[in-house]
């Protein structure tokens, strides 16, 4: 399996490094899709040329990103290409890491509750067995590298590729069961984009149960590990915020960062919301919708929680899924990363009611965004509202996804409990419906 | 050739231009191009030859001769420049540091208006009621006036190590063999007239080849038609800058925009992080816990 990986990883870094070397790589670091004002290497260098000329980079609404990322672009601005080959490659070997271990444990509760009889005797073809799971992280790596999303995230250089680096690792840190890296590495990737926070609670329910914590919220152990846990996440976070502080003698990279990524003032068109809504909204409503819109990501958490409770990797994969909808400017290379995870779940697709609908859409929508973006601004001849169709029917083709993801995991949950072929009380077969 | 050149009347000698002839094409000698080039105001495609590249410590001299009147200059003949345009230009030089002393010859006639600058600083005026030389028998008209011959005369003899300050300045041209009325001003001048070196505004060492030769002038026809067409009047109005830092001559001044230093992260800083990086390695990293990792 590691000579596979390997072969992976060359044939990705291949793959990135003739497109970096071919005339592609100047229109794709321009393409909204792939890039946003918070991601963009064009401001980047710009931020460590304003830098350079003793102005602070934050003056003027050119750079968005973290200090930390100053820091080290400072040093390694002439091998851009490689630092974001290496965060790719790092991603999908955290990511390949940590889906084998989780494998690992799936398949042992699953023996255990074998064991235990505690399955129905119909649904003896829903359990999974090591040779299906054995090339599902090979799989997963090769998703996240040899996704088209990824290639494209990483040949424009976007920093949102090490934020997935920085996510993976996170992901890989918790599967472990190691608290403090997982709390070091949220709290690196929250204080890059603030969403991924909502990770933390997935994060926590994880971990409680890998060291056998009841979740449950009455008992004092329960409130004793959240309290671990924030205090590590808070205090990492803090931390590194006044590391920040000294790296540029001034605060004044808050607002720039976290002012602009929460109170949205950029409307250049992306693959999100929120750019839309707020170019014709009335400036009277703006705090009203842009409170709406930023609970809308955070919203989803409490819930989820509660239902996915017992599953708490995949409410992580329904979380950064949420996020990278929902978050103020997606890009393709947010998307990518949730994507990477569809392997883990791939036994349930026989549960999956709308797979072929849900990929047409997504295919037919990544067609259609540079369409539509020719047509409106070089042509002339559509305008945004066409670009925020196609905008809206890729988020709507997401959510569809994620939401038929949940529905089959459930289901499937439902029928390990309950048996495979549920007949009603008058002995019809029964249809089983996701309220 | 007569551009930007004087011609002494008897020998021919021909004076190269100084080391900042602005007179380079009659066209662009105008009160706006002049104006923009004293204050500044360039259009960014300007080539440095083209540029007053003054900072705080280079001293001026500007040299304006041809044609004036009360409060005012001529260009060209065709424009004219005031005293109080001038006297803002100046001002604007001083506010953005761009001389450290001026020294302003006025060389036409009724060149007094200078007297009329009230607020710049560190001014050297120099005027002149001019009255015209021996007109030149190969041309036919005056090629030059008294004051500008028994000053070129005076600088001839100046070599970059004299001692001759301001004072004998004012003693070269006097009344009885100029037939003008020079003056000067040396009120807005910080210092004592005795105490400045000529060298300080005309030192700057510049190669100046002085040929014996004739100048043979075949075409007599088209030789006026030039005349004509530049001037009907002997001077063209000839503007020289020199530009004379104190501390060496051809020394290029530094430029206005803020210099570009590579900015380092604070050492504080990176001690921090490599610290914390650390301390997090070696707290998750003891011999006990790699086996669970890998």
């Amino acid at each position: 399996m590691a000579a596979s990986l390997t072969l992976l990883v060359i044939v990705a870094v291949t793959i990135r490094a003739a497109l970096y070397r071919s005339s592609l790589a100047e229109p794709i670091a321009e393409r909204v899709e792939v890039v946003s004002p918070i991601t963009a290497w064009k401001r980047v260098i710009e931020g460590l040329a304003l830098l350079d000329l003793g102005v602070s980079p934050y003056s003027g609404d050119v750079f968005h990103e973290t200090p930390l990322i100053i820091y080290l672009f400072h040093f390694l601005v002439d091998y851009a290409e490689i630092t974001f080959m290496l965060a790719d490659v790092i991603a999908a070997v955290a990511l390949y890491m940590a889906v084998k271990d989780f494998n690992k444990q799936v398949f042992r509760k699953q023996k255990f509750a074998l064991e235990a009889n505690r399955y129905p005797a119909d649904c003896l073809e829903l359990i999974r067995s090591p040779t299906e799971m054995h090339y599902i992280p090979l799989k997963v790596a090769m998703f996240y590298l040899l996704n088209p999303f990824t290639i494209l995230s990483c040949v424009a250089k976007s920093t949102c590729g090490l934020n997935n680096a920085v996510l993976a690792l996170f992901v890989l840190t918790t599967i472990k069961g190691n608290v403090l890296l997982s709390a070091i590495f949220l709290c690196l990737a929250t204080y890059q984009s603030i969403y991924p926070l909502t990770l933390c609670a997935p994060a926590m329910l994880y971990l409680m149960q890998h060291q056998y914590i009841p979740v449950n919220p009455r008992r004092a152990s329960f409130w004793w590990f959240v309290v671990q846990y924030l205090f590590m996440y808070l205090g990492s976070l803090f931390v590194i915020v006044c590391l920040s502080f000294f790296l540029l003698g001034s605060w004044d990279y808050l607002p720039s960062v976290y002012g602009f990524i929460l109170s949205v003032p950029d409307l250049t068109p992306n693959i999100g919301l929120f750019w839309y809504f707020f170019a014709e909204m009335f400036e009277h409503f703006r705090l009203f919708f842009l409170c709406v819109f930023q609970i809308n990501v955070f919203f989803y958490t409490i819930p989820l929680c509660i239902k996915l409770k017992d599953h708490p990797v995949f409410l992580m994969f329904m979380q950064l899924a949420v996020i990278s909808i929902f978050k103020s400017y997606p890009t393709v290379g947010d998307t990518a990363l949730y994507l990477a995870f569809l392997p883990v779940w791939s036994h349930l697709h026989r549960f999956l009611r709308n797979i072929f609908l849900v990929s047409c859409v997504l295919l037919a929508c990544s067609a259609l965004f540079p369409v539509l973006w020719h047509l409106w601004i070089y042509a002339g001849s559509a305008n945004s509202n066409f670009y925020y169709a196609i905008t809206l029917l890729f988020n709507v083709a997401q959510i569809l996804l994620v939401s038929d993801y949940f529905y089959a995991y459930l289901r499937r949950e439902h029928h390990l409990t309950y048996g495979l072929y549920l007949k009603k009380k008058d002995g019809s077969e029964a249809t089983l419906v996701l309220k | 050739r007569f551009q930007g050149d004087q011609l002494l009347p008897y020998t021919h000698v021909l004076l190269q231009n100084l080391l900042f002839s602005f007179s380079s094409g009659t066209q662009s000698v105008t009160v706006e191009n002049f104006l923009r080039v004293l204050t500044g105001r360039l259009p960014p495609s300007t080539p440095r030859s083209k540029r007053l590249l003054s900072d705080d410590r280079s001293n001026i001299l500007i040299y304006l001769t041809g044609h004036g009147g009360n409060g005012f200059l001529k260009f060209q003949d065709s424009e004219e420049i005031s005293n109080v345009e001038l006297a803002d230009a100046f001002e604007q030089m001083w506010q953005k540091r761009r001389y450290n002393e001026l020294l302003f010859i006025i060389d036409t006639c009724q060149g007094s208006f200078g007297n009329l600058f009230k607020y710049n600083l560190n001014i050297y005026f120099f005027t002149l009621f001019v009255f015209q030389h021996q007109p030149d028998l190969a041309i036919g008209v005056h090629l030059m006036d008294r004051y500008t011959f028994y000053l070129l005369e005076f600088l001839e003899d100046i070599h970059p190590a004299s001692k001759a300050n301001m004072n004998d300045l004012f003693k070269v041209c006097p009344k009885s063999q100029c037939v003008s009325t020079p003056g000067h001003r040396t009120d807005l001048f910080q210092r004592d007239p005795a105490s400045v070196l000529i060298t300080d505004f005309f030192g700057s060492v510049r190669k100046v080849e002085i040929t014996t030769e004739t100048v043979n002038l075949t075409d007599p026809i088209k030789f006026i038609h030039t005349i004509t067409k530049l001037h009907p009047h002997p001077d063209p109005p000839l503007l020289l800058f020199l530009l004379h830092p104190p501390s060496s001559p051809l020394l290029p001044v530094s430029p206005q925009k803020p210099k570009q230093k590579d900015w380092h992260p604070p050492d504080g800083f990176i001690l921090g992080l490599w610290t914390l990086i650390l301390m997090v390695f070696f707290q998750t990293y003891g011999v006990k816990h790699l086996k669970h990792i890998f």
